[in-house]
């Protein structure tokens, strides 16, 4: 039980981390982090590494759809922007990776706001299809302009470079890819608390009110746009660092609607929620296939029948999530703290 | 006291046998395979996954090599490129084998620098793509026949032999889909018609699920060419072209390579299916007279013996299964250890191979593919030999 925690001032009360409570386990966390990957195999250090390249799109996403609350089917195309951008500038023009990093970011967020446009005009459902039509078109484009994304067969990539020290390994990729994945965390996190990230905030409550208020709601929806494909931008260009390849495959209409899954089921508006959302996405699928594994060398027919289950259980798992926590992972997280805060006394 | 001794001596017992339990699994040559057996492919991954266990399972009935079984190892990847590659490396790590069964063509592509490089094991894979069959660039990767471009190569190598008019350059057209699929052997197609004197008059290409194919009926017709080619189909929309070919009154012959060779498509062509043609690496279900099909036919009457037909992609499993076990007493022959860098050197060296009728005579010569097939036609809902083995090297 937390005993003696008062808030003198604003600024304490507004703090990220509020209690030396808070402060410790972060501590924990971040040497469990460090730790990880001297612990375990290139197995679950590349699944790490795909958690935190999704977590900086999911967070991406949450600042658009779950603060700002305009909806996106097009995610996954600006992830892929990211990713054909690092790409090509690798290939073609022979760039570093420290490089194409904020490239990637920038060119996701440039063409984010040409997509985010029709939002001056549009909202709710029919701004959600003018994103699916990005979607679509920026699949065409990865598709045919085969001369720079080489079409179908996409690009393949040589590891990144850091200081003349190759990334070739899910270990080396770890100490980029997780800070950057943090740092962006942190950015999010921020974000909200500045004056950009409460008009989002505004907008996504009642637009007209916010319209009141003095914010510009075309420009802050763009700048939505923009900051939300930056992130998508960047996850891009790690995506491709780590598969070390890019075809238009990675980039199709169910990858946007799994972003979507993930800030839904992490809870909306929440960054812990992103997280946890992208966490749930990436490692659950994983964790059935092992407990599939267990049943393996069982009767055939049987395993054809345990195969197509997975994804009926990953479905139901999603759908009892959200029945019993309409508002994600992240508002199940804050209860399981509340209750441990006063444990155990309770009243 | 007595009691407990005797409890120690159980469990010391116990501890004994499962460690020399598992001392003798460790004697085995381990596969692992990344199968589609969920997702868009299960149509064919359930089959391909199901060929390449009972084609090693078969390997362990006939001994394994010189008495080290195989140990087949797999998982369900639901081709999605990012699960096969975490899938793949989990394998990797936990079972350092010498051989691995991919998914698709995208998690060769993605994994080949790191099997150059750091896995070195040995990899076949559902795919037919010329890339990964390209030894220079992937000594590890083999393809399990020939290429699409050898499947074509085969196919216009029977026409340039068989002219529907005698003196009269044979014409033929290529039908693809727009995708990775379709478009792969189609430059290499261009070229071997052309070496062969074969016209190659017109070239439709469809969107992928498309339905409307009117526009491209209609260049068809005005073309009308001896023979034309599918690729980048499993079913649709083969059936309408053929059914609007035939109502155009075009004489044409319709060919298909691998994929566009299953029953699935010859059952839903229906009487369109007398005369339709393809490549297939490998004999069919019901070839009797084929030593390997009466093997195969034989293995599934004693395990399942509720099973009344096996499709292409079996075959192909199972086939693969037989390159794996080939390399590996190739391997044993030469008194090398059994690890992916030595299978890998015997690719090359397997030369005029005998599968018992199944593939030909198979040799990888110029690359990492077998570059041998038969062409089929359809008859009475099945496809029945068209031509002896063809060799494309």
């Amino acid at each position: 039980m937390r005993m003696g925690d008062f808030k003198q001032t604003y600024a304490a009360d507004e703090a990220v981390f509020r209690s030396g409570t808070v402060r410790f386990w972060l501590v924990v966390l971040f040497l469990a982090i460090a730790a990880f990957p001297f612990m375990v195999g290139p197995y679950l250090l590349y699944m790490a590494n795909l958690t935190g390249v999704a977590i900086i799109a999911a967070v991406g996403l949450n600042i658009l759809t779950g603060a700002a609350g305009q909806i996106s089917l097009g995610h996954a195309a600006f992830v892929g922007i990211g990713a054909y951008t690092s790409a090509i500038l690798t290939t073609k023009l022979g760039l570093p990776f420290l490089l194409c990093l904020p490239l990637s970011g920038l060119s996701a967020a440039f063409f984010g706001v040409i997509v985010g446009a029709p939002s001056m005009r549009m909202k709710g459902l029919y701004l959600c299809i003018a994103t699916l039509a990005a979607q679509v078109i920026f699949d065409f484009i990865f598709v045919h302009w085969t001369s720079v994304t080489g079409g179908i067969r996409g690009i393949n990539v040589p590891s990144a470079e850091l200081f003349g020290y190759k990334l070739d390994t899910e270990f080396k990729l770890y100490f980029v890819t997780i800070p950057i994945m943090i740092a962006a965390v942190t950015a999010a996190r921020n974000l909200f608390r500045t004056r950009v990230g409460r008009a989002f905030i505004a907008i996504r409550d009642r637009d007209i009110s916010a319209e009141l208020m003095g914010i510009n709601l075309f420009q802050y929806k763009l700048y939505a746009f923009a900051a939300s494909s930056f992130y998508a931008g960047v996850a891009g260009c790690l995506q491709v660092y780590l598969l070390r390849i890019v075809t238009p495959e990675h980039f199709p209409l169910h990858e946007s609607i799994r972003y979507l899954a993930m800030i839904i089921v992490g809870g909306l508006g929440s960054v812990l929620g992103s997280i946890f959302g992208a966490i749930f996405m990436t490692m659950v699928p994983e964790a059935l296939q092992s407990g599939l594994a267990l049943f393996q060398g069982l009767d055939d027919k049987l395993m054809s029948y345990l195969f197509p289950l997975q994804t009926v259980v990953f479905g139901l798992l999603i759908v009892v999530f959200l029945v019993f926590e309409p508002h994600g992972l992240a508002e199940m997280w804050r209860r399981v703290k509340n209750y441990f805060r006063l444990w155990p006394f309770e009243h | 006291m007595k009691s407990l001794r005797v409890t120690l001596g159980v469990l010391l017992t116990l501890c004994l046998v499962l460690g020399a339990g598992a001392a003798l699994a460790a004697d085995t040559i381990k596969i692992t395979a990344q199968q589609p057996i969920t997702g868009r492919f299960a149509f064919a991954g359930k089959h391909i996954h199901q060929g390449l266990a009972d084609s090693i399972a078969w390997a362990n009935e006939q001994g394994g090599v010189d008495g080290v079984k195989f140990e087949y190892i797999y998982e369900d990847s639901g081709y999605d490129l990012k699960r096969a590659v975490a899938s793949f490396k989990k394998m990797m790590a936990k079972y350092n084998p010498a051989m691995d069964y991919g998914e698709s063509t995208g998690q060769g592509k993605a994994l080949a620098p790191e099997i150059n490089s750091r896995y070195h094991v040995l990899y076949g894979s559902t795919s037919f793509s010329q890339e990964l069959a390209d030894r220079a660039q992937n000594p590890y990767m083999f393809v399990s026949g020939p290429t699409y471009a050898q499947q074509f190569g085969i196919l216009i190598k029977y026409i340039a032999a068989n002219p529907k008019t005698k003196g009269k350059k044979p014409t033929v057209a290529f039908f693809y889909s727009d995708t990775a699929f379709g478009r792969d052997p189609i430059p290499y197609a261009r070229e071997m018609a052309k070496k062969l004197g074969v016209e190659v008059v017109a070239e439709e290409v469809t969107a992928v699920g498309a339905v409307d194919i009117t526009s491209q009926l209609l260049d068809l017709k005005r073309h009308n060419p001896d023979y034309c080619i599918f690729q980048g189909y499993v079913v649709p929309p083969i059936p309408s072209i053929i059914r609007g070919a035939k109502d155009f009154g075009l004489k044409t012959t319709f060919m298909g390579t691998f994929w566009t060779m299953s029953k699935m498509l010859l059952d839903k062509l229906g009487a369109d299916g007398e005369g339709y043609m393809g490549v297939m690496p490998y004999a069919y279900w019901y070839h009797t007279d084929v030593p390997m099909i009466k093997v195969i036919q034989d293995f599934n009457k004693r395990h399942h013996p509720d099973v009344k037909y096996r499709p292409n992609s079996y075959m192909q499993g199972w086939f693969t299964g037989m390159v794996f076990v080939k390399l590996a007493k190739m391997c044993k022959a030469k008194g090398l250890a059994i690890t992916g860098s030595n299978l890998k050197d015997m690719i090359p060296q397997v030369k005029d191979w005998d599968t018992q009728g199944f593939a030909g005579m198979v040799s990888f010569k110029h690359s990492n593919a077998t570059a041998v097939g038969k062409v089929y036609v359809g008859k009475g809902g099945k496809f029945m030999p068209a031509s002896d083995w063809i060799y494309l090297d």
